[in-house]
């Protein structure tokens, strides 16, 4: 066996050593050919470089591109819109206010070339962005009101959140500030500020928003403070309310009650004075026929009412009943015989 | 022989082990591996709810709708999933911890930090809502924004603060609700646009709308006291029901009785005037004899039912007892006229 390969060796050694150069000279066709192109993604654009120094426009087409292998290099940058988030700045505002703002922004890579030259990469631009960024919306905050940084141009107040405002003391004043640049216009303002700062660095700043504001700590309890008093005011408001109607619907009461009252009584006097009235009349008219018989009849009918039991009488002797205690009477009248009874008789003597 | 032997390197040991045949096996094995890896990596799927990007060398070349499809092989095309169908959400001032039931949410300071804002009136409101989106256009999506998710929670942040800076705390507690998610989805879209971002806002839904929690106590003492004022009123009202009906009742009845009352006094006047005008007439015929008649039947009547009655004398000091109806000696002082 081991003669047979040597025997055959020389010709299995060619042809190795032909299958061996093939495959060298494909890697090295290989290795110049990766090396001569490059893909550009969609969210791409690049600069060549040529021993450092850059060579044409950048390549911001996506696609398969060509370069000169081995001495030109590819610096590729993002074409997207990137973001840029500031830490929360304490910044006091024109009224003295402190108060935490967080902004953000968006902006792109316009310059390749010059973004390269200035800021090298994202990294050092973010800390470039935030130099600028921070100081331009400090400077604008320092300069601003508190609400125009919180309310927009076209704030504007019902009447009924006036009026319901003032229950409460100073909320008036506040609600009734005029907003005369109010948050887009200040941001708005802080952009344009910014972007002009930007060209230096191969950037454009499309966008800066304000995203939160809010009151530091401390401040943030005092706001607390005089959000729970005013809900006490409300509260205490309704209440007194309350009672108030309440009282008033008492006080109506108690005069419905008066007037209903006093009225039937009213009535009931006039239906009473009528009848007495009409008592009267019928009375007099019967008893006015004879006003001395009526006295008498009258007057012994009450006598059995007024003189009740046990009523101790003086009666003087000669009273028409105890006369006859004493004397028989004047004759006037027929004897005796004739008697008491005839009542006939006595009709005769007037 | 011996220089044959002596020119024995590694390398001619290896060559001198390859022959033409496994040559040819090598090459053939690495075709088919090379192959079969071209194969699979020309063939992909895409999923019902989405559609996918493919990109040639870095550039689009075609948006495929779900289903089977061909690419060109070894990462010369490369595809993209993007869920286009899906409707995609971000919470803002909590999370969701869990979808089992019932839905638990997560509240931490962090989220907090989210929700809580400033209102035009200075005063701070604890806001939470839901941006619902869906990605309209996957190209826009995936090659003009660098952070997605994070410049739609951005922007989201920065324009809902707006809007509820440029409100009244009490209106988006209460009827400001609907026209503030509306707005804000509006504005959020426009910016977004602009961004070309190739999503589309579909809600921006407002959940729980808060005062913060150290004012919330005072806000509930605040409808406490409207109910209390309710209460009262009520309580008023209530008892001025009882009261009237109850004195118009009694006034009516001031009224029947006093009608009552004229109706027997005129009635009485009728009857008696009836009684006198008779006897008067029977009088007339008779006076002297009906008079006496008269005053004796009331005699009758009266006396017997008088305690004592004494009978006094003209002239003289003592009265006589005609009747002594109770039995015990006569010790009044004597009576005088």
């Amino acid at each position: 066996m081991r003669t047979g390969i040597e025997n055959e060796s020389p010709r299995r050694g060619r042809a190795a050593a032909v299958t061996i150069a093939a495959v060298v000279v494909a890697v090295v066709f290989a290795l110049i050919g990766f090396a001569s192109t490059y893909t550009i993604d969609e969210a791409e654009q690049a600069i060549i470089v040529q021993f450092g120094a850059p060579v044409g426009d950048p390549v911001v087409e996506p696609g398969l591109h060509f370069k000169i292998p081995f001495i030109q290099e590819v610096r590729r940058f993002d074409k997207r819109l990137l973001a840029w988030d500031g830490d929360p700045n304490q910044i006091p505002t024109r009224g003295e206010q402190f108060i935490s703002v967080d902004t953000t922004a968006r902006w792109r890579i316009v310059d390749p070339l010059t973004f390269l030259q200035s800021v090298r990469d994202q990294r050092g631009a973010q800390n470039r962005l935030n130099d600028i960024l921070d100081s331009v919306v400090r400077d604008h905050i320092a300069a601003t009101d508190l609400v125009e940084i919180v309310r927009s141009k076209d704030w504007e107040i019902s009447e009924a959140a006036l009026e319901r405002a003032m229950a409460v003391e100073g909320e008036e004043e506040i609600l009734m500030k005029e907003v005369t640049t109010g948050r887009e216009e200040l941001v708005r303002s802080v952009l344009t500020t910014a972007q002009k700062q930007m060209s230096q660095y191969g950037i454009e700043l499309v966008d800066i928003r304000i995203k939160r504001v809010d009151y530091v700590e401390s401040v943030q309890e005092r706001v607390f403070d005089r959000m729970i008093a005013e809900r006490q005011r409300i509260a205490e408001q309704f209440r007194s309310e309350g009672s108030g109607r309440a009282a008033e619907i008492e006080g109506e009461t108690e005069r419905l009650l008066a007037e209903i009252q006093s009225e039937a009584e009213r009535d009931a006097e006039i239906i009473r004075g009528k009848a007495d009235a009409e008592a009267t009349r019928i009375y007099n008219e019967s008893f006015g026929a004879d006003p001395e018989f009526y006295s008498f009849f009258r007057t012994l009918e009450s006598y059995p009412t007024a003189l009740g039991k046990d009523v101790t009488v003086i009666i003087s002797a000669q009273s028409d009943y105890f006369r006859y205690l004493r004397e028989i009477g004047d004759f006037e009248v027929p004897l005796p015989a004739a008697g008491l009874s005839s009542d006939t008789d006595s009709r005769r003597e007037p | 022989m011996a220089r044959r032997r002596y020119e024995q390197s590694p390398m001619d040991e290896f060559l001198s082990q390859f022959d033409a045949r496994t040559g040819w096996l090598v090459l053939m094995v690495t075709a088919v591996v090379i192959a079969l890896a071209g194969l699979l990596t020309s063939v992909y799927t895409v999923q019902p709810e989405g559609q996918a990007i493919v990109k040639r060398f870095g550039k689009v070349i075609a948006i495929k709708e779900p289903g089977l499809h061909f690419k060109l092989p070894f990462r010369i095309d490369r595809q993209y999933f993007v869920p286009t169908a899906r409707v995609l959400k971000h919470e803002f001032g909590f999370r969701t911890a869990s979808t089992d039931e019932p839905t638990a949410y997560r509240k931490s300071p962090q989220h907090q930090d989210e929700s809580l804002m400033l209102t035009g009136d200075l005063k701070v409101i604890d806001v939470e809502w839901v941006v619902q989106y869906r990605v309209v256009d996957p190209d826009q999506y995936l090659h003009r924004v660098e952070d997605v998710d994070k410049t739609l929670r951005d922007i989201s942040e920065a324009v809902m603060r707006r809007i509820v800076g440029n409100s009244l705390g009490s209106d988006v507690l209460t009827e400001k609700r609907v026209q503030v998610s509306s707005q804000a989805r509006d504005e959020l879209q426009q910016i977004l646009d602009s961004f070309e971002m190739g999503v589309r806002i579909g809600t921006v839904e407002l959940q729980d709308v808060t005062p913060p929690d150290p004012v919330k106590p005072a806000f509930n003492e605040v409808n406490q006291a409207e109910q209390e004022k309710e209460s009262l009123i009520n309580e008023a009202e209530k008892r001025r029901n009882q009261v009237i009906p109850k004195a118009s009742g009694e006034a009516r009845k001031l009224i029947e009785s006093a009608q009552g009352y004229a109706a027997q006094r005129v009635n009485r006047a009728d009857g008696e005037v009836a009684r006198f005008s008779a006897i008067l007439q029977e009088y007339r015929n008779a006076p002297a004899v009906t008079r006496r008649r008269l005053y004796l039947e009331m005699i009758d009547e009266v006396l017997p039912r008088l305690g004592h009655v004494y009978v006094m004398e003209e002239g003289q000091t003592g009265p006589i007892p005609l009747l002594n109806l109770d039995r015990s000696p006569a010790a009044r002082p004597p009576a005088t006229r």
